[in-house]
């Protein structure tokens, strides 16, 4: 049983979670990245960038760790800097798209119900969540096929293009917003940098390889028949 | 949004579940301790998807347990500030409405007639975990955020 102390975590206000350092202009990325209280708890390790050592001593200033700062968040840069900033925070981690989540859990539901020996095994009620939300989300039919042209060199379509298009990884679009932007099957290259405002910087450099991605990933949605 | 991620476990297992079927002792007490459990560092563990390595176990002085170092991958769940996300709309009041993406419940503080079972794209802008749930507040006020389907029309 994991146990954390209770965090509201707002964009500045993760700042203030460390009182020995009421730094508000600090844009560090160790003062941002305390937006959980890590439970502490000895039985779980896990491997994490130096800034989690940080927010584990706040934790053990009395597991206050994050005080319920309620700011709205106005500054548009603060927010899109959270996935990139989390990105490494969860380092050994892998980015899965909807499409490919609900591939692997649909996978161990199969073997489940072949190994279901020990009576006392019982799925969780979030495991069943979450795959009904995986597969409602799963828009795609090939998701090899998506995680290919979004990350890597592109071989789709070479008679229709002259020119090959890097790919967005390349341009260093994290796995986050790689899969922030497959899993919200985007009509417009507008409708991305809407979603994902911290690609907006690079939107002369990014516009064209988008284009060519969502154009490329479009044909292999599956086809809803109750959407408008 | 979803995670494949190495996490490692200190088990402790008591010697009556010695003996040939040790590791699957281990594996199914793994199980039924972390699968479904939360945390603020990694999120909901929706489902284990394999074992990587069982480490060399220690017996405990005093009490004959054996702690064993497991290393396993599982499939996570863990909402992001600033995450795009398409949930449910659950419950309506007068304040917003509440919407569930997954195991994870957000609120958005709204006032456009909205109704229960309809979809909504919003975007987080917060997140709270309390001991064994994550919550969220989101938004639809901003670009391409919305409803996507009312229940009434399909």
């Amino acid at each position: 049983m994991e146990k954390n102390g209770k965090g509201f975590s707002m964009p500045k206000s993760s700042l203030k979670s460390t009182p020995s350092k009421d730094d508000s202009s600090q844009k560090s990325k160790e003062g941002r990245k305390v937006q959980f209280n890590n439970g502490g708890s000895p039985e779980e390790r896990f491997d994490y960038s130096k800034s989690n050592g940080k927010s584990s001593s706040s934790a053990d200033k009395g597991g206050r760790g994050n005080t319920a700062n309620v700011k709205a968040s106005k500054s548009k840069e603060k927010e899109p800097l959270e996935l990139r900033l989390n990105q490494e925070l969860l380092k050994n981690a892998k980015c899965l798209m909807d499409c490919e989540a609900a591939e692997i859990i649909q996978g161990i539901q199969d073997q489940m119900t072949l190994l279901s020996q020990d009576a006392t095994i019982k799925l969780p009620v979030s495991f069943h969540k979450g795959l009904q939300y995986s597969q409602a989300n799963a828009r795609y039919t090939n998701t090899h096929s998506v995680r290919r042209v979004l990350e890597y060199p592109s071989y789709f379509n070479v008679n229709v293009l002259t020119k090959l298009p890097s790919t967005l990884k390349k341009h260093g679009v994290v796995e986050g917003e790689i899969s922030v932007i497959a899993n919200a099957c985007p009509e417009s290259t507008e409708e991305v940098f809407a979603l994902v405002p911290s690609l907006k910087s690079k939107k002369s450099i990014l516009q064209e390889p988008l284009e060519v991605a969502l154009m490329v990933i479009k044909p292999l949605r599956k086809v809803d028949s109750t959407s408008v | 949004m979803f995670f494949h991620i190495v996490l490692e476990r200190n088990m402790q297992l008591h010697p009556r579940y010695f003996g040939r079927n040790l590791r699957d002792n281990l594996v199914s007490k793994l199980m039924k301790d972390v699968e479904g459990t939360c945390s603020g560092k990694h999120g909901f563990v929706v489902a284990i998807t394999g074992i990587e390595n069982v480490g060399k176990g220690l017996i405990r002085d005093g009490t004959g347990f054996v702690t064993f170092p497991v290393k396993y991958q599982c499939v996570v769940f863990r909402p992001f500030k600033g995450e795009i996300l398409e949930a449910v709309v659950t419950m309506v009041n007068k304040m917003g409405f509440f919407a569930e993406a997954g195991p994870v419940q957000i609120f958005v503080s709204n006032h456009v007639k909205i109704q229960k079972d309809s979809e909504v794209r919003l975007k987080i802008i917060g997140t709270r975990v309390d001991a064994t749930e994550i919550f969220c507040i989101g938004t639809i006020k901003d670009d391409f955020l919305g409803v996507i389907n009312d229940p009434t029309t399909t």
